[in-house]
Parts: C-alpha cells; structure tokens; sequence
C-alpha cells in the first residue's frame, strides 16, 4: 500500500471502514450464491453464510487496528532508524541543524513582528466594523506625504459625529505622549502615557473592566468636571502589583488631579500597536482651548459601523461636514493672498474612511514596507537553508545507495523508503523548528527594542500566542516538504541492480540533480546581498550626512520653570542667565537655549512676504534662538553678527538670522544683510524682520531633504520651557549633576526634566535604515556563507566521486591545469545562470525598495556589480579546496578506489 | 472450537502456500480452497480468514487490489510477494521439520 493511501487511512479511517467491509459483504454475498446453487432456498442461505462468517463486527476492528497500528509501528520504526542515521552523521546533521534554526529563528521573529504590527486584530468585540477617518496630506514634507492624515480636531469631531447619528457611532482618541504624573502619597514622578478618549469608546469597543468601571458617557459631559480615570491592566500589574487598592487612589498630571475608578481588561494595551497605553481619560479633561477650536488637532476619530450602513455610505455622510470645516479654516488660518490653486486643491481634500480592525499606527505606517522586505529577504534566506539541506541530504542519500537498494531488493516498498527519508528530514526540520522558535521569540523582543527612540518607546506584544505556534508547526511542515522532496524522491528512484554494482559511472548523473539547487541558492544569495548592499548604502549616506552643525560633545537638555510661564520680562532675563551661569561652568564650552533642539522633531513655520516678490505659498522654518546657539551648535557665521541679548528685547526691531537656502530662494542674487521681509503673526498681522546675519546651511529635522530655508529669530517669548544645548566634552551624567545644583540657583523652581544627546537624536532619525542595514546585512552574511558552503560540499562530492575518473585522466597526462578545468566546468555555468536570475529578481524586487532607499537606485551599476563581485569571490573560495584536492589525486591511489 | 485453535497459529502458512500454488484470489476463493483440500478437516469461523490476510499485507508478504469480477462486483484479490515467498520456503521447512519431530516422538512414545 503507498504512503498516500495510508496516510489517507490515517485521517480518514471511515475510507477504510468502508473497504473493509466492502469485503466482507463480497465474502457473504459469493457464499450464499453457492449454498443457492446447492439447493439451499434464499432466506436460509443468507443467514447461513452470516452464521459461518462469524462476527462481522468485531472482525472488522481487528483489521483495523492490524493496518492502523502497521502503520504506526512502521513510522516508530522509521523514526529510531532515523535518529541512528543522523547521530551516525553528527557533523551533517549538525550543520543542517543549525542553518535551518537560524532561517527559521529568522522566520519566526519576522513573523512575530509582522502578526503584532499588521495583522493581529484589536482584543474588542467585532474589530471588522470599526473604521477611522483620514484625509490625502497635504504637507510640503514628501516624506509624510506618503501617509494620510489622521489627526482631527474635537469641534470637527462634534459635527461629524452628529451628522452620522443613527449610521455609526463616532468615537474620538487622542494621540499619545509620555507624561510625567505624582501618584498620591508617593511624590516621586512616574512616566505615563496618557490617552484622552471620548465617553463611550469603552462601551463601543465592547471591553470589560478588571476591577471597577470603565468610562461612560457620563463622564465626558462637562469640560473640566470629571477627574475620573482608568487605567490598564499592564500598568496596574507594573505600578501596584494588582493591588485591588489602586482603586480610588489620586494622581496629578498636567496640574490636574485624577482619581483611578478602573482597570481595563487583560490583554487590552491600547488602541495603537506600537504604542502601549497607561491611562485613559475623558476627553473633557483635556486643555479647554482644545475642545474650543479647530486649530488643535490632537485626536484620531473612530467610527463602529451600524448594520446596513456601509464605509462609502459614511463617507458620503462625512464629506459635506468635513469640506465646511475646511473652508472654516481657510477663511481663519490662510493668508488672504495665497495662490487660488493652492486654496482650491486644499478645499477639495477628500475624507477617507478605513479601517480599524487592527489599529490604526503611526509605526505600521513607518514599518510595514521594511518589514515586508524583511520579511522577503527572510524567506529567501530560508529557501537558501532548505535547498542547502537538501544538498546536504542528497549527497548522503547517493552514499546510502547500497542501503536504498538492499531495502527495495528484499521487498521493501518505495512509498515505505520515501516515508523513511521523509521522517529523517522531519526529525531535522522538528529539531531546527524548535531550536528556530526559541530564537525568534527571543530575537523579535531585540528588534523592537531596536525600534524605540528617545522620545517614544515602542511596546508591541510579542508574547508566543496561538498563531506563532501554528506559525511554526506550518513553517516546520513547509521546511520538510521542500528540503525532504527531492532526497526522498531521488532515493525512490534507485534501481536496484544498477546501485548494487558500483556507483562511480553514474556520478555525472547525480551532480544533475544538485544543479538547480545551486544555481537557486546562488540568485537567491544574490538578491539578498544586492538588498543588503542598497540598505547599507543607504544608511552610510544617510548616516554620513553633512549637518551643517557639530551634533558631538552637545547635551540637550529640557529646562522647566513653569512659573515663568507669564512672566515677561523677568522670564527673559531668567532664561539668559540661564546660558550665561552654564557657560561659566567649568568644562563647558559653550551654552545657549532656545525653543527647541534640532532634530527633536518639533518645527515651526511662518508665511512670510518679501517685496517685490511674488507669495508662492512656501513657509521657511523659524526657531528661537539665544545668542550663542551659532556658536554652541558650531553653525558657522558667513557673513553679519550672532545675536546680543540686546535682539531679545521686545522692544527692538526684530532682527534676524538666515541660512543661505533661505537667501537663494528669497533673496536670490542679492547681499541679504540689511534687507527686510515681514512675517505673519497669528493675528493675521505683519511683522517686519531685519536680516542681521548669515549662517551656513544646517539640517532642522530631516536627514533627506536639502537643508530648508530657516530663519533664526532671537526667543522673546515667555515659555515655561526651554531646550539647554551644552557643548562639553564632560560625561553627560557628571554635568546633568552639576545642572541640577546650578538651576534652582538661577531662578527658583527651574528644574531639569529631561536630558538627551545631540547625536541621539540624529541616531533616532536612522532607526528604519539602521534596523534595515543591520538586519539585511546580517542575513546577507549568513546567506553567502550558506551559498558558499552548499557550493563546496557540491563540488567537494563530485570530486570524490569522480575520483577514479580523474585518476584515469592524469594516468593517461592530464595535467593539473585540466584537472582543475574538468571539476571547474561543473559549477561555472551554475554560478552563471544564478547570478542573472538573481539580478532580474532582484531588479524586480527593487522597486519596493525605492522609497526606502537613499542616493542609490536598484539600477545602479555598483549596487548589482558588487554583491555579483562578492558572491563570485565566495564561489571562488568553496572552489578552491575541492580543485586542489583534485589536482592532487594520486593516479595509482585513484585507480584502486572504490 | 478446538478445530479452529489448532489451526490458529498455522493460518498464514496455510494462506501463503494457497497464495503460492494458485496465484491471485479473493477471500472466499482462499475459504473455498482450504475447505476443498483439507477435506472440510480444517473449517475456520471464516471471518478471521481476513484479519490474518491483513497482517500478512501489512508485512508485505501478499499485496492486495481491488478488481471488477465477472459478474461487475468490486472484489479484493490477493497475491504473494517475493519476500512472501521467501517466508513461506523458511516457515514451510521449519514446519516439516517441527511436525516431523513431533511425529517421531509420538511413534517412540
């Protein structure tokens, strides 16, 4: 019987009930025809063969368990026989072990990130009628062009929300930040990611409380007046050690107190992959302003579809809404003079409705298409670890050919040697998958962490659920059919008279098989290392890129004195003694504030009109600067002054600073000292600036655009905040010591409340590209090393067998040269033919890249040449070993082998 | 039932040798066949005909298919296998020379 039909009996034992008792009825049916004949009337016949057949039931069962458990025993059998075979080949079975674990390992991790990022649903009851709204950015920035907007304000949300009554159910949740909060009776700050969350999100979403309640829409009725909140079960486990107690305790956040009614359910993290969140709020508790005016947008909208309404429908509903808002806000934000165009396309913005089902996400939106090719690059490496295995196996099942002959000559059946081979390749593809699953739940929970910057920490659920593990038991499955096929299949070929004879004529035959799989491990080692080289390309230039500024030796630090806030006068002249008493500490060089740090993410842009020229709708990006910030920065003057503290009086003109991307495109052509421009103030107001001076280029916030024209202005306004940039060369921890004796010294209350490096921040701008050239070079390593070494043992088995061959040929004066030549002309056009279905492969894969990549294109010549230049180098070295043991066979050794 | 005992343990090497002999045959053949040459001596509940038939393909000494007889019924017919018949030659040899044994201690005795 073959493997199939057994394996089919297997699973389906009513197939075989049937069959069996098939034969039984035939068996009654041919007697009672016989006893007819003889005579015996019909009725007494059929009861007689019955009587004689005995129990058709109970003998029925007995056929089954003798096939069944045949069966069983047969593939325990196979299984200790193949335990022996691979400990007999420890070194094999080792290396096939360790290369399928780190392709699965990969494979894994990969999978784990991409179920928790993309495709795991939200824990809330029937995520697929949960929607959120976005509309087509319009941001001149082209990198955030390529993701919608999502941020609404909360008068728009009000509108849309009561125009689709009866249709859905519009929800509204803020976006998130770290925050510091004091809890009662503690004192010591706690940093908490906050979310301000519309009355009946919980209630929409389905979610259960833990412990208490969970928000109603009772608590989101009147601004200011409902200081409830509730908080995860995540946060409540990490804070109170799920201390029952933790209801009714206080906390202050943002000069507000928040008594806890309620913890959230288990499993529950949040309404953001991503992000996890700590504490949920009213909206109502949010900033007054905020639920005033359309200027601040601050949180997503979501909707819960009703049944019967469809998205389009909503859409439809939403449109008409969404368009007033926008001709609000052009009639209250838009200068009067911008281009009509400008004006029109902004006032035909459409409203998306999309999705929800698995959260909307800022980091989905920033790492789905990385880890789409990481997640190619991965599946490449695993097919170039299979098909290495399969070499491996291959060439043992050619040394194991007396074996498969002995087996078929004395009666064994080929199904019964492909389920041998089979379960041989299983136990390597169980060991592995094991082996790979502990390292890819260990190695994802790293990439994450790769994945967080200063500012944001990203959480994503990573716990091994159901889904990994059927992952696994499938990946384990897949792995053995690919690498187990054609081994198994080549073994069932094996004729018996021929393998009994010696095998040494055929070998030319054999190395056939292994052709394909090495030219497909040589493309597919190709386009991972020609990935790997544009995403390492990338991140050189990228990470090489000229700032403008010194980003070493420069500490950020956040400086806080809320009472300032209003402070006129006296807050200004607190914030410049603040640079001038750190300036003098000993071992800084230098020290200034301003509004913010470069690269901190934050930007600020004006309009502004210059005479004589035409608005066009461009904005150059401002910052408040301190004097000194040029030269903390090392932002090199060109041509004017820094600013005095004399600029910072509101009192005088405002002067400014400009960099010369700001002169060409403004002032292209003319000397920009003296001139004057005038900027738009909130207000709809215009206020006229001096040019006093002209700096170098220097990046704001963005590693691939040109520099922006930025203007410099000295900081007159009253922040309760400042950013402290400190040029020193002393460690960050002894002057954040120092900082904070000095600051209550300067002023009273001003305190220190965060502390960063100039350099982090840039490494924050690289975190896609330097995850993306970390891990892509990492497989392209493994996978040349795979490729290389699959070579080898190719060419090394067809040496060995071709032994008395090439014995034969120096025997009759071949020389080296030839000999060489002869073992060579195998794997030439192997390499050849991998290499350029490598290169269209990876042409095509290119253009997913492109996005991601930086002054580099898939075309480049370099960027295919040299992964080919690497990969031939690799082949050259597994060839080397194999061509000079073939140099050095010995004619009168070679002739005697067998 | 004490017929059928005695024939317990030689049953499969009563099938291989009727295998041998008369080629592919279905079950009922095989019953038919026994009771003709022993002469009805060896009646066996003829169910458990087939159990035995089974464990003899699971160890490869027959192999079975499905045919279409004379008058379109599906039937299963059996043959020996190589190994099968290597079986039978050892089994059949230890036979004789167990049963000879025994008949000439039961002559002596």
């Amino acid at each position: 019987m073959s493997l199939l039909s057994r394996l089919a009996r297997a699973f389906r034992p009513s197939r075989l009930d049937e069959d069996l008792e098939e034969e039984q009825r035939f068996h009654v049916e041919a007697r009672t025809a016989d006893l007819m004949r003889a005579g015996v009337p019909r009725e007494e016949a059929e009861l007689e063969a019955r009587r004689q057949f005995g129990n058709r039931l109970r003998i029925r069962e007995t056929s089954r368990d003798v096939r069944l458990i045949g069966w069983l025993e047969s593939v325990v059998r196979d299984i200790q026989f193949g335990f022996r075979m691979l400990r007999k080949n420890p070194g094999v079975t080792a290396a096939a072990i360790v290369s399928l674990a780190l392709a699965i390992g990969a494979s894994t991790g990969a999978f784990s990130l991409v179920d928790a990022l993309i495709l795991r649903p939200l824990p809330v009851r029937d995520p697929r009628t949960l929607v959120y709204l976005t509309n087509p950015s319009d941001s001149p920035d082209a990198a955030q062009q390529e993701t919608d907007n999502d941020s609404f304000s909360y008068p728009l949300f009000r509108r849309l929300r009561d125009a689709v009554r009866g249709h859905a159910d519009l929800f509204a949740v803020s976006y998130q930040g770290e925050q510091p909060a004091v809890f009662d009776g503690t004192g010591t700050e706690v940093k908490i990611e906050p979310q301000w969350v519309s009355g009946n999100t919980f209630e929409l979403l389905g979610l259960q409380p833990e412990l208490g309640r969970l928000l109603n829409r009772n608590d989101d009725l009147k601004p200011g007046a409902h200081p409830v909140a509730v908080i995860s079960y995540a946060f409540w486990q990490r804070h109170f050690a799920g201390d029952p107690r933790a209801l009714g305790r206080w906390f202050k956040l943002q000069e507000k107190q928040y008594q806890i009614v309620g913890v959230t359910q288990r499993g529950f993290t949040g309404f953001e992959p991503g992000v996890r969140t700590d504490v949920w709020l009213p909206t109502m508790m949010f900033t007054p302003e905020a639920l005033e005016s359309n200027g601040w947008q601050w949180m997503r909208i979501w909707g819960r579809l009703q049944p019967g309404t469809s998205a389009d429908q909503l859409r439809a509903m939403l449109q008409p809404v969404f368009t007033a808002d926008l001709q609000d806000r052009v009639a209250r934000f838009m200068p009067a003079d911008e281009p009509a165009d400008r004006v029109r396309r902004y006032l035909h913005t459409p409203i998306h409705v999309a999705s929800a089902a698995n959260g909307p996400s800022d980091l989905r939106n920033d790492f789905t298409r990385p880890l789409w090719i990481l997640t190619v690059v991965v599946a490449l490496v695993l097919l170039i670890a299979c098909s290495n295995v399969a070499n491996l196996l291959l060439a043992r099942i050619t040394a194991r050919e007396h074996e498969m002959a002995l087996r078929l000559s004395i009666g064994a059946g080929r199904g019964r040697l492909i389920q041998q081979l089979f379960i041989e390749s299983g136990l390597i593809a169980v060991a592995a998958s094991v082996v790979g699953a502990l390292l890819g739940a260990a190695s994802a929970p790293l990439v994450v962490g790769m994945l967080s910057t200063t500012g944001a920490k990203v959480y994503l659920d990573l716990q091994p659920n159901a889904s990994f593990f059927a992952f696994v038991v499938l990946l384990c499955g897949f792995a053995t059919t690919l690498f187990g096929l054609l081994p198994a299949l080549r073994a069932s070929a094996t004729t018996p008279s021929s393998a009994l004879k010696s095998g040494t004529l055929r070998a030319s035959a054999r190395i056939g098989l292994l052709r394909p799989l090495i030219a497909a491990q040589v493309g597919f080692s190709f386009v991972v290392l020609f990935v790997a080289g544009l995403l390492l390309v990338t991140f050189q230039k990228l990470n090489t890129m000229e700032l403008g500024f010194t980003k070493e030796d420069v500490v950020l630090c956040r400086v806080e004195a809320l009472t300032l806030k209003k402070g006129g006068d006296k807050a200004r002249v607190a914030w410049q003694q603040l640079a001038e008493r750190v300036r003098q500490l000993d071992g800084v060089q230098s020290a200034s504030t301003s509004m913010w740090a470069l690269f901190q993410g934050w930007s600020w842009s004006e309009n502004v009109r210059v005479p004589g020229r035409k608005p066009d709708g461009s904005s150059p990006n401002y910052l408040g600067v301190s004097p000194g910030f040029l030269e903390t920065m090392q932002i090199s003057l060109l041509s004017g002054r820094d600013f005095t503290y004399h600029d910072a009086d509101p009192e005088n003109p405002v002067n400014v600073i400009v960099n010369q991307a700001f002169v060409r495109r403004y002032f292209p052509g003319q000397s920009p000292l003296g001139m004057q421009f005038s900027r738009q103030e909130a207000n709809q107001t215009w206020v006229p600036q001096v040019i006093v001076g002209v700096v170098r280029d220097a990046r704001y916030n963005d590693l691939r655009e040109a520099p922006p024209a930025t203007v410099y202005v000295p900081t007159r306004s009253q922040a309760g905040e400042q950013s402290l940039e400190v040029r020193t060369r002393m460690d960050p921890a002894t002057l954040t010591s120092m900082l904070r004796a000095e600051l209550p010294r300067v002023y009273p209350g001003m305190r220190l409340t965060e502390v960063n490096l100039q350099s982090e921040f840039i490494r924050n701008k690289l975190t896609r590209e330097r995850l993306l050239a970390l891990l892509s070079g990492f497989f392209a390593i493994v996978a040349m090393t795979l490729a290389a070494i699959g070579l080898y043992g190719v060419l090394n088995y067809a040496v060995v067998q071709r032994t008395r061959e090439i014995g034969i040929r120096v025997a009759l004066g071949a020389g080296q040269g030839q000999t060489i030549a002869l073992v060579l002309r195998n794997i030439v056009w192997i390499v050849a033919i991998g290499l350029v279905g490598g290169v269209a492969l990876g042409l095509g894969l290119g253009q997913f890249l492109t996005t991601l990549l930086f002054e580099i294109k898939p075309s480049d010549f370099w960027g295919i040449a040299l992964p080919m230049l690497c990969l031939i180098a690799a082949s050259v070295a597994a060839s080397v070993p194999p061509a000079i043991r073939a140099a050095r066979v010995d004619p009168s050794v070679a002739l005697r082998w067998e | 039932m004490a017929r059928q005992d005695a024939l317990q343990g030689s049953l499969p090497l009563l099938i291989l040798k009727l295998l041998d002999r008369r080629g592919p045959v279905h079950g009922y053949g095989l019953t038919t066949f026994i009771e003709q040459t022993s002469e009805e001596a060896l009646r066996v509940e003829e169910g458990s005909l087939y159990p035995a038939l089974h464990r003899l393909e699971e160890a490869r000494l027959v192999k079975a298919k499905w045919v279409v007889t004379e008058n379109k019924r599906r039937a299963r017919v059996y043959e020996i296998t190589p190994a099968g018949r290597k079986h039978l030659e050892t089994e059949e040899e230890r036979w004789h020379s167990v049963t000879a044994a025994v008949a000439q201690v039961l002559k002596l005795a």
